[in-house]
């Protein structure tokens, strides 16, 4: 059996349809997970994990060839597959007793993998690095020709950066796999401010719009070592170069990003259960001002279940990079369920997931609603 | 599968309109940069400018003004109509003619403007000689002016008729009207508040002179317990304009003696010649002050050096000019008029065109009697300055309607270092795109 079959079928046109789609679209829709945190650091980093690793908490990540997150796994994909993941979320704000509702939907992932030889796999794709939409509204009231004004601004940024991916992994031994990957920062974000007066008669709405473009690169590696058969242990590092914020080709911010480094460990507990935790840190510290806070996550998941139709679930917790004060925290509970079809050609992953997020003055709970597709023609 | 899979899908689909905008928490949880408003006043921004007069003469405007303010100003309205038929021919084919009989004339005016809450407004027609034109002043109109007058109407007392509306006058009139025992007529307009008011005047009010082939010469003056102010239309108001209508009849001789001579009754409306006013003290000659207003009509050229920085990187949200008059006008209170900034296609000095886009023009209302700052928002003309740098940063200010009236203004100019024009601009600073 070559590693690449037919061409044909049903699960071969979604897959195509999906991967053309997704490629198609500008760099901003790949945004994984919006935060109000994020808003005066660089933004919110991704979630570099397939439906299924979030699904288990993110634990699945360092072993799951699609997710994003570290490129040793991709030795796992003998065949060529492609995978993308989307997320719906409905997230509540409470800002010092000031509510808000908000709704998103992205697509925060995509990997396409496949063999290049029996040992070495090729894999990309795309993947959010740090999410920048947002909009804020703030009134206030301030004096303008002796007389107190009241004005309404409005700042909205729209886009995120984007970790564009290519990977190659290869098996070094029964035991032993390598994975390293070369890592592209692109983006740009949208921003209008607008300021509108309450006195629409005399003074006209001020709006100014410009689009950031953002730049950078970064390099990864990453292994998987089975320790028995059944036990699985990961670790990765990546560095990344600053990230350049520009503005009609003139560079207007640079930034230090993060080092990135973590491990993990994963226990396939017979034939229909795997567990797996990890824990991961990052240096963002250096990415901003007294407001940036050096991370640590961690998370622990299981998969369970037969292998055409499992149910998962997971928990996470850890560290926001950006807030005020100390580092703000994020809790984590999701599950979901896997669905192979046409044959084991493709799989569909469902999922919800439940975020609570608190930081000084201010708490976040997000539910997330995932889908997730994987195509192996 | 293919069903729970579209449910999915819609479910997505449904959840994709976008909702990202939340209240801000500042300064935590909000963009690093911020929206920087600033106000300037510019006191040396305004440069080389100028006044220009004759642009509209009064007997060209569309208005005259009535105005009987003792000790101030009194102004009077003149008209003189085109010449009338003396004879007619009586049937058609026939050469030969006959003459035709005056039987009374009427006078119409248009009353554009009025103060509604002054009472007894009292209109009096004078005669004046036929030679009555644009180069007729005050001095040389007042002898005909100090005769007894040719006729006089209540306007406020016709006012407070009854409407006369039965089926007749209507189907004559078009419109119900109001009379008094004189045979005085007035008549409110349904679209606007314009009053229409008619002199009915026999042949020894209005007497038809054959040797001046007919041509007739009026004018008009007012009185009212206080601020006699009002403002006539003139033929360059259409539909305003003055009208002077002859009734006459002649006799058609009757070539079979079997039947007596028929007379047959017409009448014939007569074009209006001239239309003016005059008025006391005349409008004082330029000086280095600027000007707006007056008869003939004067406006103010302003330049403007527009700061570069105002050329980029700001948006302005509010410009105002401000000019110092140099004293009150004077005259009744209903004659506040307004001043209106144009923006120029080309500066070429006093022949400058004016730009057509109305949406630049500017406007504020001059009150008689005060001495107070005078204030333009020229918000939409700056903000078109700040974004095209093509476009000529110059502007008039022009009284509206021009030469309708013996109102001017004077501002100091330039030439006047503490009093002279000055913009004050607010601004927003460009935003700090970029840095988080």
């Amino acid at each position: 059996m070559t590693p690449i079959r037919r061409l044909g079928g049903w699960a071969v046109r979604v897959g195509c349809v999906v991967t053309v789609f997704l490629t198609a679209q500008p760099p901003n829709r790949l945004s994984a997970q919006d935060s109000q945190f994020g808003i005066r650091g660089l933004g919110t980093p991704g979630k570099w994990e397939s439906v299924r690793a979030r699904t288990t908490g993110g634990a699945f990540a360092p072993f799951d060839p699609f997710s994003p997150m570290t490129d040793a796994p991709l030795a796992d994909a003998r065949r060529m597959s492609a995978s993308m993941a989307s997320g719906t979320s409905w997230r509540s704000i409470d800002a010092s007793g000031s509510t808000a509702a908000l709704r998103a939907t992205r697509f925060p992932a995509l990997v396409i993998a496949g063999p290049v030889t029996s040992r070495i796999v090729v894999g990309g794709g795309f993947a959010t690095y740090l999410d920048r939409t947002f909009g804020v509204i703030v009134h206030d009231t301030i004096d303008l020709r002796g007389q107190p004004q009241a004005v309404t601004d409005q700042i909205t940024n729209d886009g995120a950066v984007s970790d564009v991916r290519l990977a190659v992994a290869a098996r070094l031994g029964k035991r032993l796999a390598l994975g390293l990957g070369l890592h592209r920062l692109t983006g740009s974000s949208r921003i209008v401010a607008t300021r509108t007066f309450a006195d629409t008669v005399n003074y006209r709405t001020s709006t100014a719009r410009d689009e950031v473009a953002y730049g950078g690169t970064g390099g990864s590696a990453s292994l998987l070592f089975d320790v028995t058969r059944d036990i699985r242990l990961g670790g990765w590092f990546r560095s990344d170069s600053k990230l350049r914020a520009n503005i009609g080709g003139v560079t207007k911010a640079e930034n230090d990003l993060p080092i990135t480094y973590g491990t993990g460990v994963q226990w396939r507990a017979g034939a229909q259960a795997t567990l797996a935790g990890t824990v991961t840190w990052r240096s963002w510290s250096s990415a901003g001002d007294s407001s940036a806070h050096d991370t640590f996550n961690w998370s622990f998941g299981a998969e369970v279940g037969r292998p055409s139709a499992p149910f998962r679930f997971g928990v996470r917790g850890g560290d926001m990079p950006f807030g005020y004060g100390k580092a703000p925290s994020e809790v984590g509970y999701s599950a979901g369920l896997g669905r192979q079809f046409s044959g084991g050609r493709g799989r569909l992953d469902i999922g919800i997931e439940r975020l609570d997020r608190s930081g000084t003055g201010l708490k976040e709970r997000v539910w997330t609603f995932l889908l997730g597709l994987t195509v192996r023609p | 599968m293919t069903r729970r899979l579209a449910y999915l899908l819609l479910l997505v689909a449904a959840a994709c309109a976008e909702q990202s905008t939340a209240p801000g928490n500042c300064p935590n949880f909000c963009p690093g940069g911020s929206i920087d408003v600033h106000d300037t006043i510019f006191t040396a921004i305004i440069e080389r400018d100028s006044t220009f007069r004759g642009y509209v003469q009064g007997f060209h405007a569309q208005a005259m003004a009535v105005v009987n303010v003792p000790g101030i100003v009194e102004s009077r309205a003149i008209i003189a109509t085109d010449t009338m038929i003396r004879r007619v021919a009586p049937k058609v084919g026939d050469t030969t003619t006959v003459p035709i009989s005056i039987d009374s004339t009427r006078v119409k005016f248009v009353i554009v403007r009025r103060p509604k809450n002054t009472t007894n407004v009292r209109l009096f027609l004078y005669a004046l000689p036929l030679t009555v034109d644009s180069t007729s002043d005050f001095a040389s109109l007042d002898p005909a002016f100090s005769a007894p007058a040719v006729d006089s109407m209540n306007v406020s007392a016709l006012l407070a008729l009854p409407a006369i509306g039965d089926t007749q006058t209507v189907r004559l009139w078009g419109d119900s009207i109001r009379t008094d025992s004189a045979g005085h007529v007035l008549q409110i307009h349904a679209t606007d508040s314009t009053l229409s008011v008619f002199f009915n005047l026999d042949t020894l009010q209005a007497p038809f002179s054959v040797p001046d082939t007919g041509r007739l010469a009026f004018g008009v003056r007012v009185t009212a317990d206080s601020l006699a102010s009002i403002a006539l239309g003139t033929t360059a108001a259409v539909g305003n304009g003055p009208v002077v209508r002859f009734f006459y009849h002649y006799t058609i001789p009757d070539t079979v003696s079997a039947t007596p001579d028929s007379v047959k009754y017409l009448d014939r409306t007569v074009a209006t010649r001239f239309d003016g006013f005059v008025f006391n003290p005349a409008t004082p000659p330029n000086d280095s002050n600027l000007a707006v207003g007056g008869v003939p009509s004067a406006r103010s050229l302003l330049r403007v050096a527009l700061p570069a920085f105002l050329h980029d990187s700001i948006d302005v949200v509010r410009a105002t000019l401000i000019l110092a008059p140099v004293g009150a006008v004077q005259g009744s209170v209903s004659d506040s008029f307004p001043m209106r900034a144009l923006p120029l296609l080309a500066d070429i000095g006093a022949k400058s065109p004016l730009s057509p886009n109305t949406t630049l023009f500017a406007s504020t209302v001059i009150h008689i009697g005060s001495s107070d700052t005078v204030r333009v928002e020229l918000t939409n003309l700056v903000r078109a300055w700040s974004l095209d740098t093509n476009l000529v940063t110059s502007f008039e200010l022009v009284q509206a309607p021009e030469a309708a009236s013996y109102t001017e203004i004077r501002f100091y100019s330039s030439r006047a270092t503490a009093l002279r024009p000055a913009l004050q601009v607010t601004y927003v600073k460009r935003f700090r795109f970029g840095e988080p």
